[in-house]
């Protein structure tokens, strides 16, 4: 099997994956570990946005990155795809949801269907970095402020004036020395 | 340390006296002139307002931070500043115009004159401060004027000529004006920073700035002692349309400028003179003063303000006095338009 096939197996997703998966420490071992996953996906699916640690919350990025893509790519009659998301989502309603919202909504999407953000940690209480997931497009507020432009502000205009004289004056010496150029080469020869 | 500094620098201030700048004793007194200027401006905006007669109300109507309001204002008497007050003290601090009816700029000390919705402007002001940048350099070039008349000796007798229209973009703000007893004179660096330091002591006593539209007669009687105010006067008032020449007033300094102006001088944070320039022109010699400044709220690092002082030193491409000229009178003729605003 050549390099090209694999590409076409599994979806290439828009985040950066880890070469290994996270532990999630848990008392009832790995089965314990997909139960949490489980739990997680579904309710990323269902409020759309978490705060939850770090390690989990990084870790349920990748799977409902791969679970959003294989929708969209399979569409909901396409019988593997299904059984997946059958196995991940907890609440059988949110399957509607996935193939019928969310693919819809991700087709056209251009970058990663989820966004990471780390969050506060409340010291001394919580020592864990803490984090917030969220699926693009949520109906929430930004949780980054909007950026002002700031570019027409006073300091900003005489800055960029200031660049453009600067580079004028540049470019001046710079013509005037290749002008002058040719001259010397002429003298030495 | 602090100490030292302050030390240092009245002994820079007692050295340079010597030589042209004065001492901070003779910056005080008002000299005749001033007295009889800011008589005449005194009557005449007690005039103008006693004239407002019967008083009728106006409703004035503000959208935006802290809080949506409706005010009952009056008629020809209060002033955007008055309306802010009744909002909040932010709005006072930070505003320096105002936008009527989202298309007139009005100073903030100039009386309302029918229903309008009101909006205030200031130096982050979104999407564009771009009004309000004008506004600002203009008051810079007209506090600088200010400053050139009181900082140099008596014997010296600076007389303002005018400032060019306020362009930011290149890089400083200007004032022209003649130095009769000073044919040829290049400032020192301290000369320099005595005036910058100047600027913001004038700036620091919080004046506003009164506006007020007089008849010619009157600009006249006021600018008798300036042979160049003298003769752009006539022209302005040609080009305006209710025939008033702009007067504005900070402390006890007058000038003619269409406006508009901040509010308050105390909106000037960080400024530098950079450079004086010998300007040969029809008029005679006349000296360019340069400088740069940022308004209160506008913070920037030293390193980024020392590019913007170095650009200001350069020459200011602004028309010179002399290339106002159009072909029909060959007298200075300043741009004047009754009322800025937006196009």
């Amino acid at each position: 099997m050549n390099q090209a096939e694999i590409s076409q197996l599994v979806s290439k997703l828009r985040i950066r994956i880890n070469p290994r998966h996270k532990n999630l420490k848990n008392p009832e071992g790995p089965q314990g570990r997909l139960k949490k996953l489980r739990k997680t996906l579904t309710a990323l699916f269902k409020y759309e946005r978490l705060e939850l640690n770090y390690t989990l919350a990084d870790e349920t990025r990748g799977y409902a990155e791969r679970l959003i893509s294989e929708a969209i790519r399979h569409g909901d009659t396409h019988k593997a795809t299904m059984e997946m998301a059958d196995y991940w989502i907890e609440e059988k309603q949110l399957i509607h949801k996935l193939f019928k919202v969310l693919a819809p909504r991700f087709s056209d999407y251009k970058t990663s269907y989820t966004m990471l953000y780390r969050a506060p940690k409340a010291y001394p209480d919580i020592v864990y970095p803490r984090s917030i997931i969220e699926l693009r497009g949520n109906p929430f507020p930004p949780i980054l402020s909007q950026k002002l432009d700031q570019r027409n502000f006073i300091h900003n205009v005489l800055l960029e004036e200031a660049k453009k004289a600067y580079r004028a004056e540049k470019y001046e010496q710079i013509t005037k020395s290749l002008g002058e150029q040719p001259k010397v080469e002429v003298s030495d020869k | 340390m602090k100490r030292f500094g302050s030390c240092l620098y009245r002994n820079y201030n007692y050295t340079l006296s010597k030589r042209y700048v004065s001492m901070s004793k003779e910056f005080e007194i008002k000299s005749e002139i001033l007295a009889y200027q800011n008589n005449l401006f005194d009557k005449e905006q007690k005039r103008q307002r006693e004239a407002v007669g019967r008083i009728e109300k106006i409703t004035v109507n503000y959208n935006g931070p802290p809080e949506n309001v409706v005010l009952s204002m009056n008629k020809g008497i209060s002033t955007p500043y008055h309306c802010a007050k009744h909002i909040s003290e932010m709005l006072i601090k930070r505003s320096g115009l105002a936008l009527i009816d989202g298309i007139h700029l009005w100073d903030m000390h100039r009386p309302l004159e029918s229903d309008c919705e009101i909006n205030f402007m200031h130096a982050q002001y979104l999407p564009d401060p771009y009004h309000f940048n004008r506004a600002y350099w203009r008051s810079c070039s007209l506090i600088l004027g200010a400053v050139i008349t009181k900082a140099f000796r008596e014997d010296i007798l600076p007389t303002l000529h005018s400032f060019p229209s306020p362009n930011v973009k290149s890089g400083s703000f200007v004032y022209d004006v003649e130095l009769s007893n000073l044919p040829e004179w290049s400032p020192s660096d301290n000369e320099l920073r005595i005036l910058s330091a100047n600027m913001v002591k004038l700036a620091q006593k919080s004046y506003q700035f009164d506006r007020l539209p007089v008849s010619e007669e009157l600009a006249l009687d006021i600018f008798q002692d300036n042979k160049f105010k003298k003769e752009q006067i006539p022209n302005i008032v040609q080009q305006s349309v209710d025939k008033k020449v702009i007067l504005y007033r900070i402390g006890d300094h007058i000038d003619i400028s269409r406006g508009p102006m901040l509010g308050n001088t105390d909106l000037l944070g960080r400024c530098t003179i950079a450079a004086v320039h010998r300007l040969e022109t029809k008029d005679g010699n006349l000296y360019r003063f340069q400088g740069v400044s940022l308004p209160k709220n506008i913070m920037l690092n030293h390193f980024a303000y020392s590019i913007l002082e170095q650009r200001a030193k350069k020459i200011n491409a602004a028309r010179l006095p002399d290339q106002y000229l159009n072909d029909l009178n060959d007298t200075f003729v300043p741009q004047f338009v009754a009322e800025e605003t937006i196009a």
